[in-house]
């Protein structure tokens, strides 16, 4: 290309450059007063239908090392859970929860167990008159611990691998689970937003870890009350108590009343996140002043690292639970006093790998279990 | 010769500073851009709402208007302006945490409806005046006669102190 040639090419593109943008001008400065019809099909689809079912899904797959026998080894895929949720009507609606969980003990026994165990987690009927009064029916995740309704079987919306030992699935201080039904609303409060929560079920089960979906098995209906306020000045912020009541029938022993007082705060943000929680736990046999009591809590600390970092979210939890020895109903949960520490890397907008240490002591005189676990959590 | 070639550097010039002070206004637009407006269905009964009380809608804190209608939150598809100026001003949040909390929301079984997406300001402006109780954001500048804007904080697009930019 010669000099004069090269100049011309030049000017050209520049003058091609000023017409492009000429004609961009007058479209941002002539924008229409009166909007332009949408494309009429992406508006019909925008338009409520009913029943609109949704399904949406959560995966995990983990890897864990332990010096001791506290948990699975290697490979594990987690929980395979689906969500589903369908608005009937304007004000009713349906949410279901099912999971898929890996067993130990898959192919054996006659008839050979099957290798999942298929569980309805969640299913609950809600009609909503206003924000202020809302009632719904069904299978819950009992509303008296923030972790066990803010993160359900989602393994991926958790920043840690795993919950909380208060919560865990399947064990036994806290009722995970509650049938029965449920007054929510929110009472006008001025900025505090104080939400509540009123719930009459079955409580506990026969297998004091399970709720009693089939019916209950005393004539005592579990009660349970949670008052949480999220203060607009503080956005972000949650605190709350909650409080539990029920009769525990077990076969072989006697009935006991059961009284948890547990509270919560929360400061929701990621940088930083902390979760706070405590829960006391009473157990007293009918009919006699015999009363035993069980204490956990929890710290959570996460901190969102500032960009250019700001897909890894490190953090450290604290938990302590002290049972008490002469606790007929809580035989066999043991104490803890463990520290986890961990980093989330959010590799996608819908994935995340987690790498954590957990450091447990579960008798005083004993030494501690280490254990590193890894995990691949998403929704889908 | 010496001085076809000054000539012809100072056409160049001349050439690159022109596209420069015509693509200015455009560069300018698109960094600054306009004040973002609520526009909510003509039937809805408020006029006024606080930062606080957007954020809940936003959120899916709030899903009712006074009377008990329900609301439905249109909202635009990322990479939109005014998505970008409700994550920033009002949620405080990145695009990811946006996802993420709605993810949570209807997992929770706090909602069965999750915002509904429109893709441009035409569809914003006419789905808002057909769905009862339907509440959106509206670049000011194209907010079109007879929609109904709400306050925020007292202070309409334009006013001196309007958060919504």
């Amino acid at each position: 290309m010669t000099d004069h040639s090269h100049t011309r090419f030049i000017v050209h593109v520049t003058l091609v450059s000023i017409l492009c943008l000429g004609t961009a001008l007058p479209a941002v400065a002539q924008q229409p007063a009166h909007p332009a019809p949408p494309d009429d099909q992406a508006a019909r689809e925008a338009l409520p239908v009913y029943p609109s079912l949704h399904i949406a899904g959560f995966g995990d797959v983990n890897f864990a090392a332990q010096n001791r026998n506290d948990g699975p080894r290697g490979f594990t895929e987690g929980q395979f859970t689906l969500h589903m949720v369908s608005a009937l009507s304007p004000r009713i609606a349906f949410f279901g929860e099912l999971t898929f969980s890996p067993r130990l003990d898959g192919g054996t026994g006659n008839p050979p167990a099957t290798g999942f165990n298929a569980e309805v987690e969640r299913a609950i009927i809600r009609f909503d008159q206003s924000d202020e009064l809302k009632v719904s029916f069904g299978r819950y995740h009992t509303p008296i611990n923030w972790w066990n309704t803010a993160f359900h079987h989602g393994q991926w919306l958790q920043t840690s691998i795993g919950r909380p030992e208060m919560v865990q699935f399947g064990g036994r201080f806290i009722p995970v689970h509650f049938v029965g039904a449920l007054v929510e609303g929110v009472v006008p409060s001025g900025g505090l937003n104080i939400n509540y929560q009123a719930g009459i079920g079955n409580g506990r089960g026969s297998v004091i870890s399970r709720a009693g979906d089939a019916g209950d098995n005393n004539d005592v209906p579990a009660l349970l009350a949670n008052v949480f306020i999220k203060p607009d000045r503080l956005f972000g912020l949650q605190i709350g108590a909650s409080a539990y009541s029920d009769r525990i029938t077990t076969i072989g022993r006697p009935d006991y009343n059961e009284r948890i007082l547990a509270g919560h705060a929360v400061w929701q943000h990621e940088d930083p996140e902390i979760i706070a929680e405590i829960a006391d736990v009473r157990h007293t046999q009918v009919g006699t002043s015999l009363t035993t009591s069980g204490l956990a809590y929890y710290v959570q600390a996460a901190y969102r690292l500032p960009a250019p970092a700001r897909l890894w979210k490190p953090y450290f939890r604290f938990e302590h639970i002290a049972i008490d020895a002469n606790d007929v109903v809580f035989a066999g949960v043991p104490n803890l006093d463990g520290s986890i520490v961990g980093v989330r890397y959010d590799i996608s907008t819908y994935v995340c790998i987690k790498a954590e240490g957990r450091f447990l002591k579960r008798v005083d005189n004993q030494p501690r279990a280490n254990a590193w676990f890894s995990q691949i959590a998403f929704t889908f | 010769m010496v001085m076809v070639g000054a000539f012809r550097r100072r056409l160049v010039r001349q050439t690159l500073w022109l596209a420069m002070a015509l693509a200015w206004p455009v560069t300018l637009g698109a960094q600054t851009g306009h004040d973002v407006a609520v526009v909510v269905h003509p039937d809805v009964p408020v006029d006024s709402l606080t930062t606080a009380d957007l954020r809940r809608l936003v959120l899916g804190d709030r899903g009712f208007w006074p009377g008990s209608v329900r609301v439905t939150l249109l909202i635009r598809a990322p990479i939109a302006y005014e998505r970008d100026v409700v994550l920033k001003n009002i949620c405080e949040m990145t695009e990811a945490q946006f996802r993420q909390h709605w993810i949570a929301k209807v997992f929770r079984a706090d909602t069965a409806v999750a915002p509904k997406i429109v893709y441009s300001s035409e569809m914003a402006s006419d789905l808002v005046n057909r769905m009862a109780g339907a509440i959106t954001f509206i670049d000011a500048a194209q907010v079109g006669r007879g929609m109904r804007v709400v306050k925020i904080d007292g202070r309409m697009p334009g006013d001196k102190g309007y958060t919504l930019h």
